[in-house]
């Protein structure tokens, strides 16, 4: 899996990289418009991570460059543009994802590989881990092919650590990935809370190992590790 | 009232005074020259009646056939001198009608005997050439006015048409599109000057508006990129697993604090571009249904602070505005009354004709509630809140002509959203 990232700011992109790389994924680097159309003209990568500000150039032309071209690879724009105009002016003109500066690089993982999945036509659309499989299409979870029921939440709860296995997460990534960044902290770390507690009630029931680990003042961690 | 429609009244006004004065005027000058014509006839019949009189001796009345046309009264009395002119009328010999004379009288001694002499002339004639002249003039005058007026109509029209299509210019003017007016010369001097300074000021509008609008974007960009920075390398380093538990809670304080720090400059880039202007597009936004929506996006909040809560719809409340702000509006609104809210309390909304009511049970506030919707004003200056809330829904609010109030019914705090009556 081969990942293009185009953002000025060095110390990001290099972060971001870091970051993908760790989740096997082949990661370029490029740091302003030119070098960018270049990449996207020569190599196929699945997916695109685009900054809106750059140097000598704008991330919707990027954007818009690689739609007229017919070039195969998802986009996510990373901006530290809030407005909702510029989100909707990507996604109408084709990027598949916008994310919001400062995100998590959780979050960006995890829409990384969501995106690439959704692109895999054909596919199986399930994803496992260990004993634990989830059917995309349809939203079901099994525990060695028994189903567990799961609240809409506690699925995406689920989601989200599947696609950050053996990685710290604060408290404050899943409670916004979940909640979205509107409702107050306080209130959506309590309920991360009683989620986490009855999704891993719910799991470790049907005969799962328990994955979910805590790690003291900051957040969770899935994984054995 | 219309310019054109004002000039032409104000027109109209001044040719109907002007047309009745001058036909006044004309009249009694016409009037006046008749008369003085009679009188100088008069006069010479005077020196022809005392000259024949002097000769004669006596006087024949059948020396004129004419009737009425000189008559004699002897009188006593001629110590006053007498000289008189003035209308009287008599009937015709020969039928009925009675017409006008003018009469001339004066005191003769004829054979020592004085007597008061009265010469009449008919002003039939006058009368009827001082009417055909009245008239014929009064009737060219009208038509002259009414020629002049739509003279005068046309020429303003003309005159002020590029007034016009500067007015349709101005109104189009849209300081969102980044362009200021760009306006024809003209050849009346104040309408090109008119234009020039609307050309100066929309361009200047312009680009004032364009240069805060690339302010935000510059700051958002200029802030947020090292915050993320700050963020990407903190989640890096709690992937360690050499830290101390106290190490961890600092590094999660750091990550915490950033993440403040930039939902804040979200925050106040959001009330510095409603201030700007910068949300233009706007749809009809049905408060019914959105918040609505919100409302149960909240539930899973509600039931976490056990609330007691009820939505309940009386009327319809439509605004034309922007959807995020709308959005924004509803989110903020519903996050204040959940975060101010106590375990177990109430939450009401309320949906009525033209009006949003929000009320929610809490801890009386201890400051003036008119400082409620200013930034940064919490009750509790410790609290997680960013203080900011409030202050852009009334931002929001006032953008729109919204009013909101903020009062306690029943020992619930009561925000409400209504349409301002219109003036």
């Amino acid at each position: 899996m081969k990942i293009l990232v185009v953002e000025d700011e060095k110390g990001l992109a290099e972060s971001i990289a870091e970051y993908l790389s760790k989740e096997n994924f082949v990661v370029e680097v490029v740091y302003d418009y030119h070098e960018a159309r270049e990449k996207i003209s020569v190599y196929n990568y699945d997916c695109t991570i685009v900054d809106l500000n750059l140097p000598n150039g704008n991330g919707f032309d990027i954007v818009s460059h690689i739609k007229k071209q017919d070039i195969s690879t998802g986009i996510i724009i990373i901006s530290a543009r809030n407005a909702v105009e510029d989100k909707i002016r990507g996604l109408e003109i084709g990027s598949d994802d916008y994310l919001t500066k400062p995100f998590h690089l959780s979050e960006l993982n995890a829409r990384v590989k969501s995106l690439i999945r959704r692109r895999q036509f054909g596919g199986t659309n399930v994803v496992n881990y260990k004993e634990i499989k989830i059917d995309l299409n349809s939203r079901r979870v099994f525990i060695n092919e028994k189903e567990v029921i799961l609240s809409r939440k506690e699925y995406d709860l689920l989601m989200y650590f599947v696609s950050n296995i053996e990685v710290a997460l604060t408290k404050s990534a899943i409670a916004e990935h979940l909640y979205g960044d509107n409702i107050d902290t306080v209130d959506s770390f309590d309920m991360l809370y009683s989620h986490i507690k009855n999704l891993r009630k719910k799991l470790t029931e049907k005969g799962c190992e328990d994955y979910i680990q805590t790690i003291y003042g900051i957040g969770y961690k899935f994984g054995t590790g | 009232m219309k310019l054109l429609a004002k000039t032409n009244s104000y027109y109209i006004g001044f040719s109907i005074i002007a047309y009745i004065l001058l036909t006044l005027v004309f009249y009694l000058v016409t009037e006046f020259v008749i008369y003085q014509e009679v009188e100088a006839r008069l006069k010479v019949e005077r020196q022809d009646f005392e000259h024949y009189v002097s000769e004669q001796g006596v006087w024949e009345e059948s020396c004129y056939f004419v009737d009425n046309k000189i008559e004699l009264f002897s009188v006593t009395d001629t110590l006053q001198p007498l000289e008189v002119f003035k209308d009287t009328l008599f009937a015709s010999r020969f039928d009925d009608e009675i017409n006008p004379f003018r009469q001339y009288s004066f005191y003769k001694v004829i054979n020592q005997q004085p007597y008061k002499v009265s010469i009449r002339k008919s002003l039939v004639e006058s009368k009827t050439l001082l009417s055909f002249i009245s008239g014929t003039m009064v009737i060219l005058l009208g038509i002259a006015m009414f020629i002049l007026f739509l003279f005068q109509r046309k020429v303003s029209q003309k005159i002020w048409q590029p007034f016009y299509k500067t007015l349709t210019e101005a109104k189009a003017f849209d300081v969102s599109r980044g362009v200021g007016l760009d306006m024809p010369e003209e050849s009346i001097h104040e309408f090109s000057e008119l234009n020039q300074v609307l050309e100066k000021m929309t361009h200047k509008i312009s680009d004032d508006y364009q240069n805060l609008k690339e302010f935000t974007e510059n700051a958002a960009h200029e802030i947020q990129t090292p915050l993320a920075l700050i963020n990407s390398r903190v989640e890096e380093l709690i992937q360690g697993k050499n830290f101390t538990d106290q190490q961890m809670y600092w590094v999660e304080q750091i990550h915490q604090s950033t993440l403040r720090l930039s939902k804040l400059h979200h925050g106040l880039l959001l009330l510095s571009k409603i201030e700007n202007g910068q949300f233009h597009d706007f749809e009809s936004v049905n408060f019914s249904v959105i918040t609505k929506n919100k409302f149960e996006e909240y539930q899973e909040v509600f039931e976490h602070k056990e609330l007691e809560t009820s939505f309940t719809t009386t009327g319809t409340f439509i605004c034309e505005m922007h959807m995020a702000l709308a959005d924004i509006l509803i989110t903020n609104l519903l996050n204040n009354a959940v975060r101010h809210n106590v375990i177990g309390g109430k939450l009401l909304v309320e949906v009525q004709e033209d009006k949003l009511v929000v009320a929610n049970s809490g801890a009386n506030i201890d400051f003036n509630p008119e400082k409620l919707f200013e930034r940064f004003k919490k009750q509790n200056q410790a609290s997680t809140s960013l203080g900011l809330g409030l202050a852009i829904v009334k931002k929001i609010c006032n953008y729109y002509q919204l009013e909101v109030s903020y009062q306690i019914k029943n020992k619930l705090h009561t925000i409400s959203i209504s349409k301002q009556v219109e003036q």
